[in-house]
């Protein structure tokens, strides 16, 4: 019978491990159907493909119309390792676009995710917490999460995984929380970030600020950050890195909101740092010290010692950004207010 | 050395068939012998897997009948001559043995007469000697000349002839051809490219993008809530305020109030205690202990006495009211009978004494008493001095005493 090989060994440039792709509309579904072939190299070719396909976002949305998110959700479950990595691949890169995300949210694709976590391969786990990063950025996504109940084993995950899945969950707990923060204030995952402020990774210090800022926008949250946290923050001020700063300062701001953080930020000494800060003109913080000043001066303590600043304020004024401005003139009517 | 063993060991399983059969040398298998010696320079002959010879095959088993006895020498090392000696006696019985076979003639003897003649049959006769004619040939190349080279070889053609032609423009321009393939190729993997450096770079800005709008957002809601913080707090201090101003205000109600209340208490216990004074002193809670004594002793005392006065007088009465009841039956009586007169007035008198005697002896313990008593006696007297109109007149008399006795 003719084959479409001409000889037996392979053209030099084809990927023996990748399905070959029918044409234009035809790839998709074919690939379809091989996914549920039962042969175990038929389904490794075809996923190894589907990741190549899956980067194009019209691709992406025909993927989700043909109903590839049913078959991609039962290879979750597949014994073979290099299956669910690429399955995990694949639906990262599909979480990528917003079609996608809104087709994961749709076909309850995090509940499956979510049994993968505790996987002993790294890129498996890696995967996954990118798409849930990715999920948590839509505020559909977030509640999604949230309703999983994906938040204890996240926060408990914190402790053990590597540096860099750890910022992935950092990212999407950040996401998170903003909707709700009860469920981690229970599992007690203030005690877990301020371990993590003190990491030596810039960038997990930056992010595990960044989450203290979320959870400190709700006020059970503030409660929780104000006893413990606002003196290491207040270190964190004085941190090298600008983003660690730039976060730090956002939760400091929110959690001078209550009087027990303005004094107890007062007493870490916070006035100094963040007035620094300010001084700076092209600091990220500029905004989130201005804010925090303005909080430090509703306390009389703090109102004394700003008074003599106000020339630093009166800098701001000038600063490109509308908002700074407005901040500006809002603290400096703040501290020069007389009961 | 076999039958003369074999000898041995039948006798000795004849000779003692009860004890257990033993071997001087134990069967084993016997390994093949190699076909070619070990090389000489092998150090030491290798150990191979030990090849079992099939025993139809094995050059030391006996061929052969065995019931012709060869006698083996008992010592097996013979002395050379020995060996020198019947190597030269085998020679000499070979070399009989082939003249003999030489003489010995395979066809039956002559007739007499007759003789056997050697005789060649065939066409042409053949010379029958002992040395073959040999003919010397030589042969020899030309001196010093080199080998002549080698034909070429062209084999012999076979199959048809066929021609073909490539004419002008039929072939095609590789370079003008190849232009359109190689422009998808690159495009392609251009595009490519250029897709997943836009994902990333779509990423990158659409997350800057979001952090901005994240720090604006995390600084608006920090106003917020300052703001709110800051209005819960002023809400706060205002309802103290007016806490404390209304409890002020409601102490100050209450020290007016209580002042009231004092005062009215002051006025209205102002004549309390002479009211209160004059109730006792009417209810006669005051009273002078003499008086009282009195009162609460005396009296009593003194009623109880006149009490028993009393009753005595009555029972001084009754008794007289009995009497003269018996005396008015007896006199019925004794009227109805006609009684005599002096017996009425005996006992008339009798009891006069006895009243007067007592009323005597308390004479002399009150004041009051003679008054009365003297009272009582004269009536006594003027009872007894109207006996006959007994019951009426007794019964006056006797409310009479009663009334002046109410009456003191």
């Amino acid at each position: 019978m003719a084959h479409t090989r001409i000889s037996s060994s392979l053209p030099p440039d084809i990927d023996p491990t990748k399905a070959p792709i029918a044409f234009g509309r035809r790839a998709l579904p074919k690939l379809n159907e091989e996914l549920q072939s039962p042969v175990l190299l038929t389904q490794q070719r075809a996923l190894m493909a589907l990741c190549d396909l899956v980067h194009d976002p019209e691709k992406v949305y025909q993927a989700v119309e043909l109903g590839f998110l049913d078959n991609l959700k039962t290879l979750l479950r597949h014994h073979d390792s290099t299956i669910r990595q690429k399955t995990t691949e694949v639906l990262y890169i599909m979480a990528m676009h917003s079609v996608g995300r809104q087709g994961l949210i749709k076909n309850g694709v995090i509940s499956a995710l979510a049994e993968l976590l505790d996987n002993p391969v790294d890129i498996c786990r890696k995967n996954i917490h990118q798409t849930f990063e990715m999920m948590a950025k839509l505020p559909e996504g977030a509640v999604d999460i949230l309703h999983a109940g994906l938040i204890p084993f996240l926060v408990l995950k914190l402790k053990s995984e590597p540096d860099e899945i750890q910022e992935l969950i950092l990212d999407t707990l950040s996401n998170c929380l903003r909707v709700e923060a009860s469920e981690a204030l229970a599992n007690g995952a203030v005690t877990i970030l301020k371990e993590k402020l003190t990491h030596s990774s810039v960038a997990i210090r930056s992010k595990a600020a960044w989450v203290l800022l979320e959870i400190s926008t709700h006020l059970e949250g503030k409660t929780a950050i104000c006893e413990e946290v606002t003196p290491v923050l207040v270190g964190l001020l004085e941190d090298a890195d600008p983003e660690v700063q730039a976060s730090a300062t956002g939760a400091l701001m929110f959690a001078t909101v209550k009087p027990q953080g303005r004094f107890s930020a007062l007493g870490a000494g916070a006035i100094p740092p963040l007035l620094k800060l300010v001084a700076e003109e092209t600091s990220k913080a500029r905004l989130s010290a201005i804010k925090t000043l303005t909080m430090l001066a509703e306390v009389p303590e703090g109102r004394k010692t700003l008074l003599g600043h106000t020339h630093t304020f009166q800098q701001c004024l000038n600063d490109p950004s509308e908002a700074v401005k407005r901040a500006a003139q809002i603290a400096i009517r703040v501290i020069q207010w007389k009961p | 050395m076999l039958p003369a063993r074999d000898a041995e060991e039948a006798a000795a399983a004849a000779a003692a068939l009860a004890v257990r059969y033993s071997y001087s040398s134990r069967p084993r298998a016997l390994s093949a012998r190699p076909k070619y010696r070990a090389p000489p320079d092998a150090a030491e002959p290798e150990k191979e897997s030990v090849r079992y010879a099939n025993l139809m095959y094995d050059r030391r088993v006996v061929r052969g009948n065995t019931y012709a006895l060869q006698v083996i020498p008992a010592c097996t090392h013979p002395d050379p001559l020995e060996i020198q000696r019947q190597r030269e006696t085998r020679r000499r019985a070979l070399a009989r043995k082939r003249t003999k076979e030489q003489e010995q003639s395979r066809t039956p003897e002559p007739v007499e007469g007759r003789e056997h003649v050697h005789v060649q049959t065939e066409l042409y006769l053949e010379e029958i000697s002992d040395w073959v004619i040999g003919v010397d040939t030589e042969c020899q190349t030309d001196a010093f000349l080199d080998r002549p080279p080698t034909p070429l070889f062209i084999p012999a053609k076979t199959g048809k002839d066929v021609a073909t032609q490539i004419e002008e423009g039929e072939l095609f321009d590789f370079d003008i051809e190849v232009k359109p393939i190689l422009e998808v190729l690159v495009g392609k993997t251009v595009e490519q490219a250029l897709l997943e450096v836009m994902e990333e770079e779509e990423l990158a800005r659409l997350w800057a993008h979001q952090c901005a709008y994240a720090e604006l957002r995390n600084a608006e809601l920090a106003e917020v809530q300052r703001l709110e913080e800051q209005d819960r707090r002023y809400r706060e201090e205002k309802e103290r305020r007016k806490r404390q101003h209304k409890e002020l205000l409601q102490k100050q109600k209450e020290t007016t109030e209580k002042i009231a209340a004092r005062a009215f208490a002051k006025r209205y216990l102002a004549d309390l205690i002479p009211s209160v004074f004059n109730n006792l002193h009417e209810s006669g809670f005051f009273y002078d202990p003499i008086e009282r004594d009195i009162e609460t002793e005396f009296l009593p005392w003194l009623m109880a006495e006149v009490e028993e006065t009393l009753e005595r007088k009555v029972l001084g009465r009754t008794m007289l009211d009995s009497l003269i009841r018996t005396v008015v039956e007896k006199r019925l009586d004794a009227f109805s009978s006609q009684p005599p007169f002096d017996q009425t007035e005996a006992p008339a008198e009798e009891p006069r004494p006895t009243d007067v005697e007592p009323q005597v002896a308390i004479e002399t313990d009150a004041d009051d008493q003679p008054v009365t008593e003297e009272k009582e006696t004269d009536k006594l007297v003027a009872e007894a001095q109207r006996p006959r109109r007994i019951s009426f007149m007794l019964h006056d008399s006797d409310q009479a005493g009663t009334e002046d006795l109410e009456t003191e």
